[in-house]
């Protein structure tokens, strides 16, 4: 298991979503990716992307205006 | 004499060289030359490739020779450039060698990335990359009799954002006025989980593809296409099957830049979002597709970039230091949603983008920047373009 992390900091939509979406490509299943954003719509769009593809969200911690956003990679067949 | 060299001759290089020779002082104009290189000798509308690809629009409106598109004054040279070294201030091009500069703006573009997805480049017709390609989709078309048709998002990232969905669009409005539909189906795909990567215009526009029976298939995260069985595989293991596809590929900075220490991981320029001077260099600068700046890759961002830069070394040329220039982040790209009605993804690195209802005044709105887009390559309606932009247009601050 690898610990992925995305500083998507400062990035507005669709920053935050298009940073994690080039690390979920090199990723494994197993390995978690936290993805920092100060985009407060980056937690409930990961929210969704999880749903609709059988990764896991882990959840989300607030820290002076920033998201950190755990996402453990469980879905990928390739 | 003094050089001042601009890579690339596109929307943002080609304003860049123009406004810079208006904006230095006549008394020392003589001792500047200013030079764009590019590879091609040919400039491009891009935005109305979607045009050839839907409508049938014919190529040769959409191309003009940089040449004539630049004031007399300014030298352009038809070459390639192998290497930028910032640290000795040289370009090193294939036909003229070794170039040194005072001032360099690096405005060179994107390039397609086929080989991040297997088998995209067999399978696809690209309305997005050339018009040559854009005109095969055309041809295509008036052969169909119908089928699965798959547009979308390959990878990312990708330059004009609103592009994809577009063409969702337009497919529409073609087959429609073939009276296709009955045997025909839109499937738009994309990696992220709305429509359109914004919220407020992913509300309106998702609805107007609905309506359309547009089917949207989100967060597909496209890992290859499977050539014989003509299919998506996405990561997780999930497929769509199509007849043709028409997908957007994800795109990657030009070669000549690759593992540079100026660029990051990903290989963009590292620029400072506002200034948009690269990373410790105070004279060099980095402007549209290429640079690692959170906003769209579009010819509109180039445009307001150019104000910014071509502002920041005139001033500094002129010696006149007390105005700081900052470009906003301001996007501000037509989204066409068919039966002639638009709407402009409008948002700046501080708002994000507002909720634009779709009309025909949008949609006119896009023709007439695509009518004056020549023009404005040499300075025309520049303070049309100011008032309408008004505060985003560029952000002029007093030096303390």
């Amino acid at each position: 298991m690898v610990k992925i992390n995305v500083d998507s900091k400062g990035l507005s939509c669709p920053g935050p979503l298009t940073e994690f979406v080039k690390a979920y490509r090199t990723a494994s299943n197993g390995d978690e990716i936290e993805l920092t954003a100060t985009d407060p719509a980056a937690a409930p769009d990961m929210k969704s992307w999880c749903e609709a593809t059988g990764n896991v969200f882990e959840g989300v911690k607030e820290e002076n205006n920033t998201y950190i956003i755990l996402i453990k990679v469980t879905a990928k067949k390739f | 004499m003094k050089n001042i060299i601009i890579i690339g001759g596109g929307t943002g290089g080609t304003m860049c060289a123009n406004a810079l020779l208006k904006r230095i002082n006549p008394k020392t104009r003589k001792d500047w030359q200013i030079t764009v290189i590019d590879k091609s000798e040919y400039h491009a509308f891009q935005p109305d490739y979607l045009h050839v690809a839907f409508n049938g629009m014919k190529p040769d409106k959409l191309f003009k020779k940089e040449r004539s598109l630049l004031f007399a004054k300014i030298k352009f040279l038809h070459d390639t450039v192998t290497k930028v070294d910032l640290k000795s201030q040289t370009v090193a091009t294939e036909i003229s060698g070794i170039l040194p500069y005072d001032y360099i703006v690096i405005a060179p573009g994107s390039m397609p990335n086929y080989d991040m997805i297997p088998g995209l480049r067999e399978s696809n017709l690209d309305f997005h990359t050339s018009p040559q390609d854009a005109e095969k989709i055309y041809e295509t078309l008036k052969t169909s009799i119908g089928g699965r048709f798959v547009v979308g998002v390959a990878g990312v990232p990708y330059k004009c954002p609103p592009s994809p969905n577009e063409s969702a669009f337009l497919l529409h409005d073609f087959l429609k006025k073939r009276k296709m539909l009955d045997n025909s189906s839109i499937i738009f795909v994309t990696p992220y989980p709305k429509f359109y990567t914004a919220p407020a215009i992913s509300e309106i526009t998702e609805k107007v593809a609905k309506a359309k029976n547009i089917e949207i298939v989100t967060s597909f995260n496209l890992d290859h296409v499977d050539v014989q069985g003509k299919k998506l595989v996405s990561m997780e293991g999930n497929e769509i099957k199509f007849d043709y596809l028409f997908m957007v590929p994800p795109h990657k900075a030009p070669d000549f830049i690759k593992g540079e220490e100026f660029t990051d991981k990903d290989g963009w320029i590292k620029v400072d979002k506002t200034s948009l001077k690269i990373e410790g260099y105070e004279n060099a600068f980095a402007i549209g597709d290429v640079t690692n700046a959170p906003t769209a890759k579009s010819g509109m961002t180039a445009h307001l970039e150019a104000e910014v830069v071509t502002s920041t070394i005139a001033d500094q040329i002129n010696n006149m230091s007390d105005k700081e220039y900052m470009f906003t982040g301001r996007t501000h790209c037509p989204f066409e949603v068919g039966d002639q009605k638009a709407v402009f993804v409008i948002g700046t690195y501080d708002r994000p983008a507002i909720s634009v209802n779709p009309s025909f005044e949008n949609y006119m709105l896009k023709k007439i920047m695509g009518k004056i887009y020549w023009s404005t390559l040499k300075g025309s309606f520049t303070d049309i373009f100011k008032i309408y932009f008004g505060e985003d247009y560029m952000k002029v601050v007093k030096k303390q």
